[in-house]
């Protein structure tokens, strides 16, 4: 039987006690699971995964990580702080929030030192992501000087570098050339391999199916509108033309022009 | 444009400190430590002969550790020793400094003279400012950013004031980078010849845009470090490791100063 990472029941939450984000997410997610959070713009995604991470809390509902409440008090305990972090990462959607240090080196070992490693520890594991990522030539460099391509993979890195059991990932692949989605994808599975839980926000339904088992969709409702296996909900177009995830378009091919359905690849904020 | 001089000037930095001449292969706090004594010995040094000669010593280490010579001239010569030439000059004439005239005028019927202790002051004070410019630019141009950054940490400079400096350096690249976007945009669409009001309208509004993301990346970068365990005690991985180098360096440096002071003090 497998152990429940996060369970949330009826959880509401509003920027300035105004503007509705989520009104009565449940959810609940099972160790070693691939899920895909999908769903239009505004619809309340990166708002769920900051509440998964225990960045903000709800107005009203529960959440549960590994057993246990998630709110203010659980982290004011430090002991419980840690443990949660070293457990759960997350991957912000914008790579230049989650780089803040000077250079990728001081960037990929902030979270180990943080989380009370030794320096030598903290060093090991910065040479071990560095070999499995294939960015140790980056590692000197400051994150301006690095493509996106680059960043996006450096963030994951810092990530990975806590060993979480949990990763959160916030549009990973917005913005990247095909190789290097491919290069995401493949850290992704092999995260998922290793024992990692994966919680995904994406708009790429290209990639879902390789990355997410499950789907969660959220409406403009900001409910979760429909659940399921990833096969089955990507089949169902006029599901995906609702939620805005397909849209038909026509184009030109020489003379002739034709209509056809056009998934979102490729999103920016 | 000054935003991509700005980028321009940080990667020729960056690339020369990565360079593999001498002063690049010393433990960073114990350069900034050399650096330091040496900027004293020049302030306390009141021999001119003896604050010259420190000032070939810097050349010396410049040539030493690959920097082009003409180019580190031209960075230690302009701004700071010209606008101090122009601050000491009137020093040199009787008025400030009275004594053993060497050259006289007259000037619509009031004479001036040049002594020789004001020109010696007037050229000390010169000399004093170049040379301490002089290595303070060889340091940086010797030693990346950040490890100087950590290198401040052996003057008990507080982990989490290095640590936001550190941040600081990293986001203003970010800041310029935006600037420049926000500039071409605006090239984009309403060409380079902007009437004077309008100019300025558009650099407020700019200033007040930045200040807006500066905001709302700083509670952002804030949640990502919270996110990724911080507690508000900083701590970082510090890899110094001096070696015998760097200690006879310093040892050289110790009995350097002690011969410049000594010699300069008895008139040697």
């Amino acid at each position: 039987m497998k152990n429940t990472i996060f369970e949330l029941q009826d959880i509401w939450y509003s920027y300035l006690s105004k503007f509705p984000a989520l009104c009565g997410i449940d959810l609940r997610i099972e160790q070693g699971e691939k899920i895909a959070l999908v769903g239009a713009n505004g619809t309340g995604k990166t708002t769920l995964l900051q509440l998964l991470d225990g960045l903000i809390f709800p107005d009203k509902g529960i959440i549960k990580a590994f057993g246990t409440r998630l709110n203010e008090e659980f982290f004011n305990d430090h002991v419980s702080a840690r443990s949660f972090r070293s457990r759960v990462g997350f991957v912000f959607q914008n790579p230049d929030v989650q780089l803040f240090c000077p250079t990728v080196k001081e960037d990929i070992v902030f979270g180990p030192l943080q989380l009370g490693l030794s320096r030598q520890e903290a060093g090991k594991r910065l040479n071990d992501i560095c070999e499995q990522l294939n960015i140790g030539h980056l590692i000197e460099r400051s994150p301006h000087q690095l493509s996106v391509g680059e960043k996006r993979k450096v963030a994951i890195a810092t990530t990975l570098a806590i060993s979480s059991e949990v990763m959160i990932l916030d549009e990973p692949t917005a913005g990247l050339d095909p190789k290097t989605t491919r290069q995401i994808i493949d850290i992704i599975l092999q995260a998922n391999k290793k024992g990692s839980t994966i919680i995904t926000a994406t708009h790429d339904l290209h990639i879902i199916e390789e990355i997410a088992d499950k789907i969660y969709c959220l409406g403009s409702n900001r409910k979760i509108t429909r659940s399921g296996s990833s096969r089955e909900l990507l089949k169902d177009r006029v599901f995906l033309e609702e939620n805005n995830l397909v849209h038909v378009h026509s184009h030109a091919h020489r003379d002739a022009v034709h209509t056809h359905e056009h998934e979102h690849i490729d999103h920016h904020h | 444009m000054g935003a991509l001089s700005f980028f321009k000037e940080s990667i020729y930095a960056e690339e020369c400190a990565s360079r593999s001449g001498y002063l690049q292969s010393l433990d960073a706090r114990i350069k900034v430590l050399i650096i330091f004594l040496m900027v004293l010995c020049v302030m306390l040094s009141k021999d001119i002969y003896a604050i010259f000669s420190l000032y070939l010593f810097c050349l010396l280490l410049s040539v030493s550790s690959k920097i082009n010579i003409l180019f580190f001239l031209k960075r230690t010569w302009v701004f700071i020793p010209l606008f101090s030439l122009f601050i000491a000059l009137p020093a040199i004439f009787s008025i400030i400094t009275p004594g053993e005239e060497i050259f006289g005028f007259g000037a619509a019927g009031f004479r001036l003279s040049i002594t020789r202790q004001g020109l010696m002051s007037a050229g000390i004070f010169l000399i004093r400012v170049l040379t301490s410019v002089s290595f303070v630019i060889l340091l940086t141009l010797t030693t990346r950013n950040t490890e100087l950054l950590q290198a401040l940490r052996i003057f008990k400079v507080p982990q989490l004031f290095v640590m936001t400096t550190g941040m600081c350096y990293r986001y203003i690249y970010l800041f310029v980078e935006i600037i420049e976007n926000t500039y071409l945009a605006i090239k984009s669409r309403v060409g380079i010849l902007l009437p004077h009001k309008k100019g300025r309208y558009i650099v407020a509004w700019n200033i007040g845009s930045l200040w807006q993301r500066s905001y709302y990346l700083n509670h952002a970068v804030y949640t990502a470090m919270l996110s990724r365990g911080y507690t508000g005690e900083p701590k970082a991985l510090h890899e110094f490791k001096a070696s015998v180098l760097d200690w006879l360096s310093l040892l050289a440096v110790l009995i350097l100063i002690t011969l410049v002071l000594y010699l300069g003090d008895t008139g040697i």
